[in-house]
């Protein structure tokens, strides 16, 4: 038999029928997205094709598997559970939500991807259920960088190592809730504003908090602000753009990767960038309000409210997004406030609560 | 009145300029910057043939939007404007007149020191660009508060007095820039008048 191996291993490419060992295949589910995406991994190739059901889709293959797990539910109005059926089928119950299946294979190893389209009740985007083995990804910008330095205190805080440190700290914190967190950059360099929003989109991450710090040639202004994105778009625009959005493109962070097929051409991709944050700007505000609120009540200061700016950071964003400016570096009391550890620790914290009401909204 | 129809005559007639130097502080660089770039070769001189016709000159009451000393928003001055019906040459007038400075003592200069008009136009679907000098960018990307402010004083400055326009897109020296530092300049930008009211 084990002189056999090779020749049959080459003859299970395609029909795996005659292979007498189950291939393990590996079983993730992804919530975080508009779809419901389950992602087989099969140790070695088999052909299997996805049919659907009443109330399943079962997915059958040409050749014995062994899935791992070998059953599993979730709390999802698109897909409640699935299970290993025999030797050779792996049936994925579908919820009330549930409207149509999408499959593709990836090589490399060799993968199934299973894309359940439909709707959840809840605003899913904003508040997706927990998934219950990838952690949704935060990405936290820290402004400015490198030469680039950003505002300057009258004592000479440079506003591009607030920003790093408080992200940093916000970082730990938000890991400790059971995030995945990535920074934009951990280290002090120049990077264009349209990468950062990249780096997010790219992440596939549920929340953008980009971290900044004031300045003014008002030496009396102080005080915390939190914004989200004014869009230049008219409602006109919105919609008719809306309307090419959806039928040319899935934003990456509500869906997939950039699935195989025709990428959008580049103009349509540029329009597509500035209007992308537009459909999230409900949950945008929501997360503002929150991240305001948490930091007006730790520290005292003077609260600035939540407010509107065209930043360019935060148009291409395609997941709930927000500018914190944390208070003014210009002002010499407040300046004088971001050189204590306790006291950046505190606004760490309000932010990461603020995330954590966010989050667990079900 | 007479410091009024000073104004008028200041955003206006290029042989007034040099008595237009703000009170409290002079600043010959903008003086002097302004007569080239008024009389850009492609900003029609609307004045001239006006004055030509003997007809007295109608006046219009504007409200221009400037940075507040005290707060955190805008604060309002009125201005007489010669009433000219072209959107473009009451939206030169409008932001010559912010380019000039506040009068009263609660509210600050809109943009840097020396910064001036190269042009303005209107186009019919409601989107006016401003090409203001590279001074526009002095202080940049320091921090986000001014930016605003400045980009908003622009913005309802023009929005709110010349009813053709609609969205205010920024250039600086004949070009279009992707940011004043934090904020998008990639699109011509719709009024938000909660910057020049309190909350």
């Amino acid at each position: 038999m084990t002189s056999l191996r090779p020749f049959l291993l080459a003859f299970t490419i395609g029909a795996a029928a005659f292979a007498a060992d189950p291939i393990p295949v590996k079983i993730a589910t992804d919530t975080s997205g508009a779809s419901t995406r389950v992602v087989l991994t099969f140790a070695k190739k088999v052909a299997c094709t996805a049919v659907e059901d009443a109330g399943h889709v079962r997915i059958q293959c040409d050749g014995p598997i062994a899935a791992d797990p070998g059953t599993g539910t979730l709390d999802d109005a698109i897909l409640r559970s699935f299970g290993a059926e025999g030797d050779r089928a792996i049936v994925l119950t579908t919820g009330r939500g549930y409207k149509s299946v999408d499959t593709f294979e990836l090589k490399n190893p060799t993968r199934l991807v299973i894309d359940l389209q439909g709707t959840r009740t809840t605003k899913a985007a904003a508040a997706p259920a927990v998934p219950q083995k990838q952690l949704p990804v935060i990405v936290i910008d820290p402004g400015h960088g490198g030469v680039e330095a950003g505002a300057i205190g009258p004592s000479g805080l440079q506003e591009k190592d607030l920003t790093l440190d408080l992200a940093r700290r916000l970082k730990a914190l938000l890991e400790r809730q059971g995030a995945t967190v990535v920074l934009t950059r951990d280290e002090d360099r120049v990077l264009p504003l349209d990468d950062r929003t990249a780096i997010a989109n790219h992440n596939h991450a549920i929340l953008f908090i980009s971290i900044h710090l004031n300045a003014s040639k008002r030496k009396t202004a102080v005080g915390a602000e939190t914004y989200f994105l004014a869009t230049s778009a008219t409602d006109a625009e919105a919609r008719t753009l809306a309307g090419l959005e959806n039928k040319a493109y899935e934003p990456p962070g509500a869906t997939n990767p950039p699935a195989p097929g025709s990428p959008p051409g580049r103009e349509l991709e540029l329009i597509l960038w500035d209007l992308a944050q537009n459909s999230f700007l409900v949950e945008s505000s929501r997360l503002a309000e929150a991240v305001q609120t948490e930091l007006n009540t730790a520290t005292g200061v003077r609260d600035r409210g939540v407010r509107q700016a065209p930043f360019r950071v935060l148009m291409g964003a395609t997941m709930p997004a927000i500018l914190i400016e944390a208070g003014f570096i210009s002002n010499p009391e407040e300046e004088a406030r971001f050189k204590d550890d306790a006291y950046k620790d505190k606004v760490a914290d309000a932010i990461a609560r603020a995330v954590a009401s966010i989050t667990a909204r079900p | 009145m007479r410091p009024r129809l000073l104004a008028v005559a200041c955003a206006f007639s290029i042989a007034w300029l040099p008595a237009c130097g703000r009170k409290d502080e002079t600043q010959p660089e903008t003086v002097a910057a302004s007569p080239q770039d008024q009389a850009a070769p492609t900003q029609p001189q609307p004045d001239a043939p006006q004055s030509e016709q003997a007809e007295p000159l109608a006046k219009a009451t504007v409200t221009l939007y400037f940075p507040s000393a005290g707060g955190d928003l805008l604060t309002a001055e009125t201005r007489e404007i010669v009433d000219t019906k072209r959107p473009a040459d009451r939206g030169a007038q409008i932001v010559a007149a912010l380019l000039e400075g506040p009068k009263s003592e609660g509210a600050l200069p809109a943009v840097p020191p020396g910064t001036t008009l190269r042009q303005l136009w209107v186009r019919d679907d409601g989107n006016a660009y401003a090409d203001f000098s590279e001074e526009l960018m002095t202080g940049a990307n320091a921090g986000s508060a001014d930016e605003i402010l400045t980009v908003y004083a622009i913005v309802d400055s023009l929005t709110q007095n010349v009813s053709e326009i609609r969205k205010v897109g920024i250039l600086v020296a004949g070009r279009e820039r992707e940011t004043f530092g934090h904020l998008d300049l990639s699109h011509p930008i719709p009024p938000d008048l909660t910057w020049a009211k309190p909350k």
